[in-house]
């Protein structure tokens, strides 16, 4: 496969996200823009400039009406994603680190930073899926974490439950509705950053990413470990891929660490392991920096990844992959024909 | 097909024919004295011979296309004798859907000669299913940084990377490996050689061989004594030969001493035998500039005799004369006079010493 590469931002990618349809890329970066690419052929629809500091984020609503993005100039934007208008702007007394749309684009969530004596929260906002009406301006529910910061966090079905990942390595699952904590399980080495949390397309189980070398398929509604992916080497980002059992992990050495190494040694690999055998089967290298985000393409076709070096690389898989089974998965295959 | 009485395809005129039955223009119009006849013409008669000089007279009437006004036979008109125009494009729809379209053009290279190309074109209608929103999205007008250019990937944003092999699999670990290091491969390739002796075939160095001191190689049993033809390097690379000879290094003249024959190397043993013959008849030359050249010292010998080899020592890297040489007579009595008359002479500003290489009293 020859991936595409995206040079529209001049700063590490900070994270990408597909729309629905997969037809678009969402990136942002630490250069206060967004961009909007064509997944097929990499063409640039357009960006979106407003932001005053660097976006640690983006999402785009079910129906890619709505794109929210969400900086470190303590606001988060609605935006209008045919136009590139900025349609609404809640400002907060800290950086944004994560929004995320529900599945059904009612919601926001939004995870906020911890600093200058601000406690992280997680703030939901409702969302009216029309360009032209007014956005609501206070939020509908607000859940600080009186211990530990929130980093990620993403919506269960049907908009039941948030699931928190925590600065400690640990995960929350919380009511949407009262805000109150159902669960909390360290589900990853104490104090050892959770850097990414993707849910599954039907939100039953999820799969984080954390500095602890390790990622971990959990389910939702308990927040038991199904499966763990260990690797050599911190993860920034993971993701879960439609049309075959894959998990995606990227990572690499911190960003501080790198000019000590050579490229070959700092593991700026995709990292591709089996969803339910958590064998390793594959590596996609290309970047040289480390990966800060990774994106599996809704209909499972392809991926995309950012790097620490600035680039978006969009991948289009090819046959082998597809074709790729165990033994086991033949068999059973087999059977079923038969 | 509608066929013309002399068996041509019928399209190639169909155009002056659909002028002729279309309404005439007052412009068009014959003279008086054709008209009755063209309205006795009905369309089936339009391949009678007489017909068709009324077609001719329409095209010499009608200002474009002038066509010579002697021809009269407008089947015998064709277009491709005309050496000025090029006959124009054809397209022939094929019973199997495709179509055959055949143009001409001027030759480039070739002034005044017509190219004729034929090509076969078969047109397939590849439908696509897309989803509607997608498919308006891709008419979205460019905003931002992007407002205003064209559609299509910018260069300056977008480019295609190197391919990548992915196929996923388990072992994918050796395979990465055996990808990631040619060098390794060729120290592979290396580790697997068999080492063969070269007296025994045995599975050791020649070196180590039992039989060395016993039995000549095998190389050497089966060819015998090769010739030895005029080797320039002959001094500089008797080591080479005798170093399967022993465990410890000897000098190339001392490698005959205390053997019987049959134990030396090939080389070494062939090399000393040599060495005796041409030895008798070897000058050492020391001293030499170098700039020297080996020319200029057969130049300089062959006035005492025939001389057989000139070697004269160059640096690999330089190319220079290292400062000494070797020039074998083939008579050592011109060899001795030689030896006598040189030594001691001025060449390049240099004074040259002669010698024997070996001295005849041993």
């Amino acid at each position: 496969m020859r991936p595409i590469l995206l040079q529209g931002h001049e700063r590490s990618l900070t994270q990408i996200k597909y729309n629905r349809d997969g037809d678009l890329i969402f990136s942002t970066a630490k250069d206060q823009i967004v961009s909007v690419w064509y997944s097929a052929n990499g063409e640039r629809l357009g960006t979106y400039s407003g932001h005053q500091g660097a976006l640690w984020t983006v999402d785009v609503n079910p129906t890619t009406t709505l794109l929210a993005t969400g900086a470190a100039d303590n606001t988060i934007k609605i935006w209008d994603v045919q136009t590139g208008r900025c349609l609404k702007t809640w400002d907060f007394p800290t950086a944004v680190k994560r929004v995320e749309f529900s599945e059904d684009g009612t919601l926001l969530l939004a995870v906020t930073e911890m600093r200058m004596g601000y406690l992280g929260t997680v703030v939901v906002f409702p969302i009216v899926n029309d360009v032209n009406a007014p956005q609501a301006d206070t939020p509908v529910l607000r859940i600080t974490f009186e211990q530990s910061k929130g980093t990620v966090a993403a919506w269960s079905a049907l908009n039941k439950h948030i699931v928190v990942g925590h600065e400690d390595g640990s995960v929350s699952l919380y009511d949407s509705k009262t805000g109150e904590q159902l669960a909390n399980e360290q589900i990853h080495e104490p104090d050892m950053l959770i850097t990414d949390i993707q849910m599954a397309p039907d939100r039953t189980y999820f799969v984080t990413a954390s500095k602890d070398k390790s990622a971990k398929l959990v389910e939702t509604s308990t927040l038991k470990v199904l499966k763990t992916y260990a690797t050599d080497t911190p993860l920034n980002s993971a993701a879960i891929t439609a049309k075959k059992d894959f998990v995606i992990l990227g990572g690499g050495q911190e960003a501080r660490d790198v000019t000590t190494t050579s490229a070959r040694e700092g593991r700026f690999e995709a990292r591709f392991f089996h969803k339910i055998f958590e064998d390793e089967i594959g590596r996609v290298r290309g970047h040289f920096g480390p990966l800060n985000t990774v994106a599996c393409h809704p209909q499972g076709t392809g991926y995309a990844s950012g790097g620490e070096d600035g680039y978006v690389r969009v991948h289009h898989f090819d046959q082998p992959y597809f074709d790729f089974m165990y033994e086991v998965e033949k068999m059973t295959r087999n059977q079923q024909i038969v | 097909m509608l066929r013309l009485p002399d068996g041509k395809p019928h399209q190639k005129k169909s155009r002056p024919h659909l002028s002729l039955l279309s309404p005439p223009s007052p412009r068009l119009s014959p003279p008086k004295r054709y008209s009755p006849r063209l309205r006795r013409i009905s369309p089936i008669d339009t391949f009678s011979f007489r017909h068709s000089k009324s077609i001719n007279y329409i095209a010499i009437m009608a200002p474009p296309p002038p066509a010579p006004a002697s021809r009269q036979n407008w089947a015998d008109d064709d277009e491709f004798d005309d050496a000025t125009a090029l006959p124009p494009q054809q397209i022939t729809s094929n019973p199997d859907g495709t179509k055959t379209i055949v143009t001409w053009r001027w030759s480039e290279t070739n002034p005044g000669k017509k190219i004729k190309t034929t090509r076969k074109i078969k047109t397939t209608i590849h439908k696509e299913t897309v989803n509607p929103h997608v498919a308006a999205r891709k008419q979205w007008a460019k905003f931002g940084a992007e407002k205003g250019h064209p559609a299509g990937p910018d260069l300056s944003t977008t480019s295609v990377g190197e391919n990548i092999l992915f196929r996923p699999s388990i072992n994918w670990r050796a395979a990465a490996k055996e990808e990631d290091a040619p060098e390794n491969k060729l120290k592979d390739q290396l580790k697997d050689k068999k080492v063969a002796c070269r007296i025994c075939k045995g599975d050791h160095f020649t070196a180590r061989c039992p039989f060395k001191d016993t039995l000549p190689p095998l190389d050497d049993v089966a060819a015998g004594t090769p010739d030895d033809l005029g080797l320039g390097g002959a001094s500089g690379a008797g080591d080479m030969g005798g170093s399967g000879g022993g465990t410890s290094y000897v000098p190339p003249h001392l490698r005959n001493k205390g053997k019987t024959g049959g134990g030396e190397t090939m080389g070494g043993r062939d090399f000393g035998s040599r060495q005796e013959r041409d030895e008798l008849a070897t000058l050492r030359v020391t001293n030499v500039s170098e700039f020297a050249e080996e020319g200029d010292l057969r130049d300089m010998f062959e006035r005492f005799g025939r001389v057989t080899r000139v070697f004269l020592a160059k640096d690999r890297d330089t190319g220079r004369a290292k400062g000494f040489a070797f020039v074998s007579f083939a008579d050592r009595s011109d060899a001795a006079r030689a030896c006598e008359k040189v030594d001691g002479m001025g060449f390049m500003h240099l004074i040259l010493r002669v010698e024997f290489s070996k001295k005849p009293a041993q």
